[in-house]
Formats: structure tokens, sequence, C-alpha cells
């Protein structure tokens, strides 16, 4: 039984334990899986908001580009028709008129070319067909664009126009240009101070012009040598020709760990583009930081939860084992009173037949094993209770069984006394009681005989002590026994004797 | 301050001059690859071309100048000469005076032309007339009439006018002979001082291209295994380059190098190589983009890149005093001598991001 209740709690404790850590482990592994899909969501959504930003943002940018070309070839015409009407006569009039148109447009270099490819700015004339290729034919067919690297310094914008019938001193003039340096086009646009957005002004081939560095890893170079090796193959061709051929798209590509994505808008009328980059990395680092705040936060709160339950649950258990320990200890008392009140005889006080039996067959153990050597039985039965019980009722023979019981408790005071029958007493001798037998016998026949006259409780004994040739106790007792009712016959025949010679004693 | 100048121009030449002998009799010093300006080695090919220029302390007289200049033929070469123009004029505007000029030439080299619009500048009251000279032997006499008459006259870029002409200062190249002799030195090593040559110059009579030529011609005489098979002007045409040295390549298939003397030579010359599949080492003159894609590519072994700027920026500065009345002597030379580099393969890429923003 205690056994079985031992296990139980054993098991209870390690299914506390194992459900903890399990809860633990989902707790843990779900608080994982959370992480990565909150961060995965949060790559995607900036991923989604990055190509449309940039996408706009290249939009605005090239919008911005080609509104400021138009607006310059606008004020090109109008410039001519202004110089037109001015009467001018010779070079150095033209120059200054030419001064002021560039002084009005807030241009680098305003100029007027003749049939010969003849410059005419407002500080110098020259021969330019070498130097503006975009002069070399005859005629020019419409609006040009023209990108220059000029020997020593960073590309310029030309924009030219035809100016056909446009004469000036008996000149005929082919064209008119002016000359827009590209980092003022660049400082229009508005540059993103915290270094998450770059762009630049490409040529068709993939070539920067305008000394934008697109973040650290393209920087400057043509963005198709530069990301070679770092995207797909049929990736990075594909986006050159469609890059080349003015279409629009864009390109993603990690480097040491950073994503970064690039969109491309063709700038309209122009062999321009216009690429900005995002660097994703930064702003997912930035959502992912403030995404692993919050999750800390939960974390934090679901560790506290669960550090609460587990202390919950410890102080439960510990509350558990010492309530059953208390209702074991009490299972343990209890079955120690029934057993104490099964081996007790209920009138006497002492033990029982049962506790005889009990008792029986230990002796008897220790009988078969050799281990008992001395052992006296004596067997006491009360003379007279049947008549007492007849005539003077339960009460008195309950009276005298108590009564013959303390005289037998009293006398065999190193023995143990069980009453098992009504009016019989067992006594097992065992040490001292063993040793003192045959005086403690004596004296119980002693007192006897002083009862036996003076009307008071009478016991007859007999006893016996273990021989060699027992096996059990019963053989001990029924010699006992068998001496017991000799002396009851003796006791009898002295009590008639006593009887007899007083009738007054007899007749009551 | 343009004294201390002078006397360190004047020192790097004496210097050139004496080492030039000597790289050219131990070939093994210049084989390292370095760079060479005007003979002497560069240890970083970006001083080629000196951008960074301020004018110096001299005070001009007065607030406007006007000056005339004419050079050979319309060529990117010239065109770079004239951003240095550009910028000397940009820094004086700065300081209140305004330069104003003119930077005329014809289409095609001619002496007939130069002669035609010098005439006519003559006419114009310009401060200085500046001259590029197309043949030294038409125009010096042109110059010195012109110098009599009163006119300040001046000469610049690659060619100065004959040796005797009393024109007033020279600002350019003062080394062509030893630029061609350099570049052709470096050929000669490379092809181990055996092989067939051809020479292509630019316009007949051009000072600065026959110069070269003739320190070209006088460097190969020097080695016994070595011989010039063809030599050809391209009159500083590139397509005209190319027909001539294909030309040459199929007169002479196993022809060994190309010497050019010009801009337009060397790009001609490498587009006809390439055509060929000829393997022909070309070694020549200045800096266009296309022959500094051919360099970096390994078509062209060696360019002498002469710095343009640097030559426009000291021609308008000298142009100013000039005008002013000034005479050679302490505030400039009569010759303003500008480097020479000659760069290899290695250094092609920092030229083509420093002349031409090209980042590869």
């Amino acid at each position: 039984m205690m056994n079985k209740k031992g296990t139980g709690s054993r098991a209870f404790f390690w299914t506390a334990v194992i459900g903890s850590l399990l809860i633990m482990v989902i707790i843990a592994g779900y608080s994982v899986w959370t992480t990565r899909q909150t961060v995965r969501a949060t790559d995607d959504a900036v991923s989604a908001v990055s190509s449309f930003y940039l996408e706009a943002m290249a939009d605005r940018w090239s919008q911005s580009i080609s509104s400021q070309i138009n607006d310059d070839f606008d004020m090109m015409d109008q410039a001519l028709t202004f110089i037109q009407e001015e009467d001018v006569q010779s070079q150095d009039e033209l120059r200054s008129t030419i001064g002021k148109m560039k002084s009005l447009l807030s241009l680098r270099r305003f100029a007027l070319v003749d049939e010969n490819n003849v410059v005419y700015t407002q500080y110098t004339t020259y021969t330019g067909g070498s130097r503006h290729p975009f002069l070399s034919k005859k005629q020019l067919a419409g609006r040009v664009i023209s990108i220059v690297a000029p020997y020593g310094s960073a590309r310029q914008l030309f924009l030219a126009v035809p100016t056909p019938g446009f004469s000036l001193m008996g000149k005929s003039f082919k064209a008119c240009f002016i000359q827009i340096d590209i980092h003022e086009i660049i400082d229009l646009l508005a540059v993103d101070k915290q270094e998450r957005t770059y762009f630049g002004l490409y040529l068709k081939n993939g070539e920067n012009i305008s000394d934008t560095s697109l973040g650290s890893f393209i920087g400057v170079r043509n963005i198709f040598d530069a990301i070679r090796g770092h995207v797909p193959e049929s990736i990075r061709t594909e986006s050159q020709s469609r890059f080349a051929e003015g279409g629009r798209g864009s390109i993603s590509y990690s480097v040491s760990g950073l994503a970064e994505t690039l969109c491309y808008v063709p700038v309209q009328k122009t062999d321009l583009v216009i690429a900005v980059m995002i660097r994703e990395s930064l702003i997912q680092e930035q959502i992912r930081h403030i995404s692993e705040k919050t999750l800390s936060n939960s974390r934090n709160q679901m560790l506290f939860t669960f550090v609460s339950v587990l202390l919950l649950a410890t102080v439960l258990l510990i509350q558990f084992r010492i309530s059953s320990r208390n209702r074991l200890e009490k299972e343990k008392e209890d079955s120690m009173h029934f057993r104490k009140m099964a081996n007790t005889d209920a009138l006497t006080g002492i033990r029982n037949k049962h506790a005889y039996l009990e008792n029986e067959e230990h002796i008897n153990q220790r009988i078969s094993s050799g281990e008992l050597k001395e052992l006296a039985v004596a067997v006491c039965d009360i003379n007279g209770l049947k008549y007492v019980n007849d005539h003077l009722g339960h009460s008195a023979g309950d009276s005298l069984i108590k009564a013959a019981s303390s005289l037998i408790c009293e006398t065999f005071s190193h023995g143990a006394v069980f009453r098992i029958g009504g009016d019989e007493f067992a006594v097992l001798l065992q040490g001292e009681g063993y040793r003192t037998l045959q005086e403690t016998i004596d004296a119980l026949n002693r007192r006897v005989e002083a009862n036996l006259r003076e009307n008071k409780v009478v016991v007859a004994v007999g006893y016996a002590v273990l021989e060699p040739q027992d096996r059990q106790l019963q053989d001990v007792f029924e010699r006992a026994d068998q001496m017991m009712y000799e002396r009851k016959s003796e006791l009898k025949k002295k009590e008639s004797l006593i009887r007899s010679r007083d009738p007054k004693e007899e007749k009551a | 301050m343009y004294a201390i100048k002078k006397l360190l121009r004047t020192a790097a030449a004496l210097a050139a001059a004496a080492l030039l002998p000597f790289f050219l009799s131990f070939p093994a010093a210049a084989e390292s690859g370095e760079s060479t300006a005007a003979g002497q080695p560069a240890n970083d090919v970006r001083t080629a071309v000196d951008f960074q220029h301020q004018l110096d302390s001299y005070q001009p007289k007065k607030d406007r100048y006007n000056f005339y200049f004419t050079y050979k033929t319309v060529h990117a070469w010239w065109d770079a000469v004239a951003l240095g123009m550009e910028e000397a004029q940009r820094q004086y505007l700065d300081r209140g005076i305004t330069v104003t000029y003119e930077y005329m030439a014809p289409d095609t080299a001619s002496a007939e032309d130069q002669t035609r619009r010098l005439l006519e500048a003559e006419k114009g009251g310009y401060d200085v007339i500046g001259v590029d000279v197309a043949d030294e032997a038409v125009i010096s006499p042109l110059l010195d009439r012109m110098v009599d008459s009163g006119v300040k006259v001046m000469t610049f870029s690659s060619s100065d006018a004959a040796k005797g002409c009393r024109r007033i200062a020279y600002v350019g190249n003062t080394h062509n002979y030893e630029d061609g002799a350099a570049l052709t030195e470096a050929l000669c090593r490379k092809l181990n001082y055996k092989g067939k040559v051809a020479i292509l110059v630019g316009s007949v009579g051009a000072p600065c291209h026959e110069d070269r030529a003739a320190g070209a011609r006088d460097t190969i005489a020097r080695y016994g295994d070595m011989e010039i098979v063809a030599t050809e002007y391209d009159m500083d045409s590139i397509s005209l380059a190319y027909d001539l040295t294909r030309k040459i390549l199929s007169e002479h298939p196993d022809l060994d190098g190309i010497i050019c003397c010009n801009m337009s030579n060397p790009v001609g010359a490498a587009r006809a190589v390439m055509r060929s599949q000829s393997s022909a080492v070309i070694v020549g003159m200045d800096h266009d983009v296309e022959a500094l894609r051919y360099l970096r590519d390994g078509i062209i072994y060696c360019l002498g890149v002469q710095d343009c700027f640097s030559i426009g920026f000291d021609t308008i500065q000298a142009a100013v005093k000039i005008a002013d009345g000034n005479l050679p002597g302490d505030l400039f030379p009569e010759k303003t001598d500008e480097i020479t580099t000659i760069i290899y393969q290695k250094d092609a890429a920092i030229m083509l991001e420093l002349l031409y923003g090209e980042i590869s």
C-alpha cells in the first residue's frame, strides 16, 4: 500500500516536471516561430514598400529631370526670340546679349553655333565641331539632348535646338545650345540624408554620369559591372537589355549580408536612366529592432507568466506532498489504532485472542527457526464465572473477569497476558518472566488460595515451558492447559471443602 | 614666384636632357613600365595632367583683354587645351578681369588657312594673337612680319615657330623630339630591339609631329636590327590613319611595330591592327579616349600624354602678361615647358577616369 502511494507521488512529480518542461518548450517554440514569422512578414513588407517607394521616387525624379529639360528647351526658344529681336551688329554685342541670356537662365554656357560650327559664347568664339559631337551633322533634326564628357571634368548635359532661318551679323546660325552641369540637376533632387536611399543618373549602358554613389557597393561604377556575380547572370543580362532599351525594372541583390534593391526608370526623351537604390537591410534592421523589442516584451511576458505558473505549480506540488504525507500519517495512526482495537479486549483492556494468534504465528516461526529457546505459557481460567453470570448477572460476571484480569496482570508483571476466551487467559513468558516463572506461579496460587478463602476471584493456572520436541506454541499451550484443568479441579475441591466448613459462605 | 617655377622647369629640362641618353642607353631602367614625364620617371600617373591651377600673383594692367588664337586643326586635343584656357579665363573673371578670345581652326590642317586667319586677325585689334604653328616654314615669316608691325604674337600648344622667329613666347610642348624618341625606345625595348616598324606622322610640316618623327627615326637608327619600312602622314585624320595603317599592314604583314606621332595616329592604327588581326605593337601620342581604351585593352602598348589643360591655362596667363607689354623674363619664360607622361596599360583605367570620368 505504501509503495503504491510512493510511486503515485513520484509519478505526479515527474508528470508535473515534464509537463512544465513541455509547456516551456511549446512556449519557446511558439515564440521562435512567431519571431520568424514576424521577421519574414516584416521583410516582405519592407521589400514591397521599398519597391513601391523606389519606383515612385524614381518616377518622380525622372519626371523632375524631364520637366527641367523641357523648361530649359522652352527657355532657349524664348531666348532665341529675344536675341533675334535685338539689333546685334557686332561680335561684342552678340557676346553681351549671350551673356544676358546666360545670366537670365542661370546657365553655365549659352551658345549659338553658326553654319561653320563656330560656337559663340559670352567670352569665347571657337571652332567646336570636335568638341560638341552633336554638331557633327549639317543640320539638327530637332531638339538634341547630349551627354558629353569634357576632358578632365564631369560629364555635362547639352541641350541643343536647331535654329533654321536664324541669322545675325550676316551669318546663318544652325543651332543654339546650353550646357548644364549634371551635378546641378542632381542637386535639385531630394537626397536621403539618412543614406538609406541612393540614386544616380546613368547612360543606357549602365555608366554613371552623375558621380553620385549608388551605395557603398555599386558606388559610381557601371551598374552591370558592379552586380556581376551578385545576381544570377540571366537576371543581370535581362536587366541590362531592358536598361539599354529604355525600359524600367528593379534588381535586388545582397552583398555582405546587406540586402539592396535598385529601381531604374528611363528619363523621358533622353538617353538617360535614373536609378534609385534603397538599402533594405537598414530599414529592415530598424523595423526588426522595433519588432524584436515588441517580441522581447512578449517573450518577457511569457517568461514571467511561465515562471509564475511554475512557481504556483511548485507551491501546489509542495502543498500536495505535505497534505499527502499528513494524510498518510493519519492513515498510519488510524491503522495502528484499528490494529490496537483489533488486538485489545474491550472489557479488560488487555490483548485479546486475535493478538494472541498473531503472536502465536510469530512465535511459531521463531520456534521453527530454533531462535526461541526460552518460553513458557501459563493458562489461567476463572472459576465460577458461569455461576456468577447466571446468578448475579453479566455485570457481576464482567467485574469478575476484570478482577481476574487484574490479578493475572499484576502477578505476571513480566509476561504478555491475553484474554483468549470468556474466562480463559494465556500468558506468554520470556526473559525475566520465563526465569521467574515458578515464583510467579507460586505467588498467584498463594493469592488464589487466599481469595478462595475470602470468596474473591479464583483463578486456576497451569503452565508449561518450551521443550525441545515442541514444534509450535500450541504444543506448550496444550500442556499448560491440561495442567490448568487439573488445577481447576483441585481448586474446586478446595472450594467445596471451604464451603462445606462455612454453610453461610456456601449459602451466599 | 614665376622665377622659381622657371628655375624648376629649367632644372627639369636640364635633367631630362641629361637623363634621356641614360634611358636610351640603359633601356632596362625604363622596363619597369613606370610612366615617364619628359624623360623622367613619374611615380604617379595622376600627375600627367594637372587640373589644379591657380593664377599667379601677377596683377593685369587692364580689366578687359581680347585675344585671337588659331591652331592646326579642329581636333579633340585642342579641345582639351581650350578647357585649360577657359579655366584661366574663369579665374580672371573672378578677379574682375574679362578675358575674351577667339579660338579657331580649320577642319583640316593647312598652312594656307592659318595664314589667312592670321592676316584677318592682324586687322582685328586683338591684344595678343596666339598661333599653334601649322607649318613653321610658312608661318614663321608671317609671324615675324606681324611682330615687326607691332602685333603681339605668341605661339602655343604643340608647335612653336621656327628657330629664330621673333614671336614673343611659346607655351607648350618643348620636347616633341624627346617624346618621339622615348615612345620609340619603349617600342624597341618591347620588340627586344629587333623588327620592322612603320611611322605615322600627323600634318606635313607640323613641327611637333615632325620633331617626334625625327626622334623616332633617330632612335630606330641606333639599333641595327630595327628597320623603318614605311612613313605616312594622316593629316590629323583618324580615318586616314586607319587607311594608311591597313595599307602598310597589307604591304608588310610581318610588321612588328607602329610609331604614332599625333593624337589621331594611334586610334586609326589600333582600329586597323584589330581589323587586320596583326600583332604589331603600337606606341603613340596623346590621350584620345578611344586610344586610352585601346591601351586599357592591350591593343596599344603605350601612349605619351601631354598636359593639354596646363598648356591652355598657361597660354592665357602668358597672353595677359604679353598684352600688358611684358617680355619673357621673370614674369614668364620665353618657352613654357609642359610635361609629357608615357603611360602603359596599367595606367589606362586611371587616365580614363581622370580625363573622361570613365569608371570601369
